[in-house]
């Protein structure tokens, strides 16, 4: 029977990467609400992302061979469009000063990152923008304390990055268009 | 990586019509348009079966949504039941195994081509525009390159020079449709080409809205509260169409944006532009249990 007279079903690796992909638009659509991932392996973003249009900074080796399968480049920080990174301490933070925030005249050259973090504990922020109709509080551990203040000298807006944080299977997207203040 | 890996056991057609890699460059762009609300994104902009401007950007950021369990309503100048709506909600059907409705409270994607529903969107509700002309500064800046300067620097002088024109030359701002508005307090977007009635509608709206030209390969969002500010002057209020006081000669409704219909006799009576609302309150009247939601517009008025 052909896929037609069958009717349209998606495959396992549509409705993943679908799934990924609307939870990442809802995150990055309203900073600071924690959306569902449908698993809690990074690798699945970059599979509902990422191909051999891309190139990608990567500093976990496992990881980075899993990215380098769906065909993206692997580069230096200063060149990547997406950064998979750990932002625990100084060393990663010390990547984070090459990344790419593109220019006024391309804001689209911004980088995308995406690193571990633990939701509910730790450093309150309090964040506004676009996507949040008066303030919205949440707290975020696993991440050096440098991190926001490197973000807000590093993003003149429209320039910027846009970060997303992975908590086991959930996400929490931060825009380059939210203010990030720290409590 | 090798071949095998890059490629899959043959299918008929990609589910909702676009492949995998389409699907992923839409996906980032769609991502980066949200984190710079108002700024154009290029995209490739795929060939989807309809020929360019037809709504082919709206089209491509549909079927990058769609699922099995979307409702999906398409709107052509309010109606849902002309040849282009009705023709585009059944091919993103047949692709995709998605519901099609003409209800706006039923529907979880709505693509559209010049009006926003006039009952409110949710915060679950994900509105698509069509956009044939992406570029504000296109009346003031034919060159685009010189236009991206422009959006760069955030010189939009020449847009309020325009309206302060038509100000002089008609006595009031003669923009009827894809008036230019300022979002995040950053870019200039123009909202495709909506009326003026429709514009307050984007401004800190629960709902998330894609706008994709895809002649023209830009697409561009307005995420949920976010400001959409339409350019006016300080001493010259944003005036949305006089359509308030209108009634609607087949559903008796009043206060919404009408269609002129003109008769015989060189007069005219209003319809309801957003039909399935006219549908929705005729059954109503007739004694149907029919549940019309909240409307941005109340008496006519847009509540402050």
């Amino acid at each position: 029977m052909s896929a037609l007279a069958s009717g349209p079903v998606p495959d396992a690796f549509e409705a993943r990467t679908n799934a990924t992909f609307e939870a990442l638009m809802w995150a990055l659509s309203r900073p600071g609400t924690v959306q569902d991932l449908p698993s809690p392996d990074v690798a699945g973003i970059a599979e509902a992302l990422l191909d051999r249009e891309c190139r990608v900074f990567c500093d976990n080796p496992l990881l980075a061979g899993e990215i380098a399968s769906f065909g993206a480049a692997l580069v230096p920080m200063a060149l990547a469009d997406y950064c998979f990174i750990s932002l625990e301490d100084a060393r990663g933070l010390a990547q984070l000063v090459h990344v790419p925030v593109g220019s006024d005249l391309y804001p689209d050259a911004g980088a995308t990152l995406i690193a571990a973090a633990r939701f509910g504990t730790g450093a309150k922020l309090r964040l506004t923008g676009p996507g949040i109709e008066t303030s919205a509080e949440f707290s975020v551990d696993g991440l050096a304390a440098e991190l926001w203040s490197l973000r807000a000298a590093h993003c003149r807006y429209p320039a910027g990055f846009d970060l997303f944080l992975i908590c086991g299977a959930q996400v929490i997207g931060l825009p380059r268009s939210t203010q990030i203040e720290v409590l | 990586m090798t071949l095998a890996t890059l490629t899959k056991p043959w299918a008929a057609f990609s589910y909702g019509f676009l492949d995998a890699s389409a699907k992923r460059e839409m996906r980032r762009k769609m991502l980066k348009a949200i984190a710079v609300p108002g700024c154009q994104m290029p995209y490739a902009s795929r060939e989807v079966p309809m020929a360019r401007g037809w709504g082919t950007g709206g089209l491509q950021v549909t079927l990058t949504l769609l699922k099995p369990s979307s409702s999906v309503k398409v709107i052509d100048q309010g109606a849902d039941d002309s040849v282009n709506a009705a023709s585009i909600r059944s091919f993103l059907s047949k692709v995709s195994g998605a519901a099609e409705t003409w209800d706006t409270q039923a529907a979880t994607l709505i693509q559209s081509r010049h009006r926003i529903p006039e009952e409110r969107l949710r915060a679950d509700q994900v509105l698509v525009l069509q956009v044939p002309n992406p570029e504000p500064l296109r009346p003031v800046e034919p060159n685009m390159s010189v236009a991206r300067q422009m959006h760069a620097d955030a010189d939009y002088g020449r847009l309020w020079l325009i309206l302060y024109e038509q100000m002089v030359r008609s006595g009031r701002i003669m923009e009827g449709a894809a008036y230019p508005a300022l979002v995040n307090r950053r870019h200039v977007m123009t909202p495709s080409p909506i009326p003026r009635w429709d514009v307050p509608k984007l401004h800190m709206a629960e709902h998330l809205t894609f706008l994709s030209a895809g002649r023209e390969k830009r697409l561009y969002a307005v995420p949920p509260f976010t400001q959409v500010e339409p350019l006016v002057f300080s001493d010259v209020p944003y005036q949305v169409e006089d359509h308030g006081a209108l009634r609607c000669h087949r559903s008796g409704v009043t206060g919404y944006y009408m269609n002129e219909i003109p008769q015989d006799n060189g007069g005219s009576v209003f319809e309801l532009s957003d039909s399935n609302l006219g549908i929705k309150a005729i059954r109503r009247a007739e004694g149907a249990q029919v549940e019309i939601g909240p409307t941005w517009y109340e008496n006519g008025k847009m509540p402050q």
